[in-house]
């Protein structure tokens, strides 16, 4: 399970938008190239829709891949617009945060009172 | 989207029931803000599924049901756009993790924070209790040195009781100790008599309904007459060759004290006398 979660977590660190495989134009033009191809030969006609048949289904199965690569992407989980709000927020706490810091660190001058 | 999926079943069979999903799919995403990238992402890919789907089927359905070429044009330049659209979207997913990345930071540097502040917090807390308690003892210092201003005490008096107290508490007899001298390393019968519970059975003097209130005062009492023992040897008390002891009362005589057994005493003090110089012996030893 840890290894699981580990790796599962390593590929959430990694996948980027660069690393997609989201082609769905290409293989459709196959598809339809092959569709629409006339053939005389028989045998021809078979392994064309065969190998149509193929290609629909590498289709289906790029759109899985697809959506499956996007819910690993970090980050998306919110809009760009609430992403901002929360940096923000992040922002406003990591300076209150230090400003209390800084507040305790000086409350006592006991240096002062010498 | 729950319209979506709705709009999806139900119309998968009509191409332009499809188209509509399609265009409200884009409105969805485009209008509102709220949805996050992600499922922006996966509508625009359930659109070109869709899209492409209809359009395979197309493709192999028979002639009589087959689209008309602006509408097949039109689904085709949909596909595209909603291609276009996937890849600024994921442009867009792109900046997003450079921000979350950013935001990632951030997270650790609020959270090395909280460790520093509660860290401090703690520390202050301990500080806090250290003077508190340091204030309480300093108040209770501050208690007894006003009590100790109201009711003065000389030092010589001091000294004098230091005296008294190690003459009769000590476990042996003084070095100057001599033949005759009244001190004793217990209270006697002269000291119990002034002291306070010599005074409970004495019920001639009253003292059963005025009692001093405190020890301190009975040794004040008692202070001026004991604390001149080592003075009053030849004036107030007189060792007597019976072995009685007498004292002065205020220059109208001396009167007899009683001592209850003062052959027995006698014995002690030569007990003491042997005591000290088996000690002095051990000492030089």
């Amino acid at each position: 399970m840890d290894s699981n979660n580990e790796s599962n977590s390593d590929l959430q660190k990694r996948m980027t938008v660069d690393d997609l495989n989201i082609e769905i134009l290409p293989v459709f033009y196959e598809i339809i190239k092959s569709v629409e191809r006339d053939h005389h030969d028989n045998t021809a006609k078979t392994r064309e829709s065969q190998d149509c048949s193929q290609k629909v289904l590498e289709l289906q199965k790029r759109f899985d891949q697809a959506r499956s690569q996007i819910s690993l992407l970090p980050g998306i989980d919110y809009s760009k617009e609430q992403q901002l709000q929360h940096l923000e927020a992040l922002k406003t706490q990591l300076h209150l945060k230090q400003e209390l810091l800084y507040k305790y660190r000086f409350m006592y001058p006991f240096q002062m009172q010498k | 989207m729950g319209d979506v999926s709705y709009v999806k079943i139900d119309l998968t069979s009509n191409l332009f029931c499809k188209c509509t999903v399609v265009i409200i799919n884009t409105k969805i995403t485009e209008m509102s803000s709220q949805i996050s990238t992600k499922e922006k992402l996966l509508y625009i890919l359930d659109d070109m599924e869709l899209i492409a789907k209809e359009l395979i089927e197309n493709a192999i359905a028979p002639k009589h049901l087959k689209l008309s070429g602006p509408e097949y044009a039109q689904l085709t330049e949909l596909l595209v756009a909603k291609d276009e659209e996937l890849k600024q979207t994921l442009k867009l997913a792109q900046k997003q993790a450079d921000i979350e990345e950013k935001m990632d930071v951030l997270r650790l540097e609020v959270e090395r924070r909280d460790k520093d502040i509660n860290q401090l917090q703690t520390k202050l807390k301990e500080a806090e209790q250290i003077l508190s308690t340091a204030i309480y003892q300093a108040n209770q210092k501050l208690q007894s040195i006003h009590r100790a201003n109201k009711r003065p005490v000389s030092s010589e008096e001091l000294i004098k009781f230091a005296h008294r107290i190690s003459a009769s508490n000590a476990v042996c007899a003084p070095l100057t100790w001599q033949q005759g001298d009244p001190r004793r390393p217990y209270p006697t019968d002269i000291e119990m008599r002034l002291g306070f519970l010599g005074r409970l059975s004495d019920p001639i003097n009253g003292h059963l309904l005025q009692q001093p209130n405190n020890i301190s005062d009975l040794h004040r009492l008692g202070g001026p007459a004991t604390g001149d023992i080592p003075a009053s040897q030849q004036n107030q008390f007189a060792w007597l060759p019976s072995g009685e002891i007498h004292m002065s009362v205020g220059g109208q005589g001396s009167v007899p004290v009683e001592t209850r057994n003062h052959k027995q005493e006698t014995e002690d003090v030569e007990v003491m006398s042997t005591d000290s110089s088996s000690s002095s012996s051990s000492d030089s030893q």
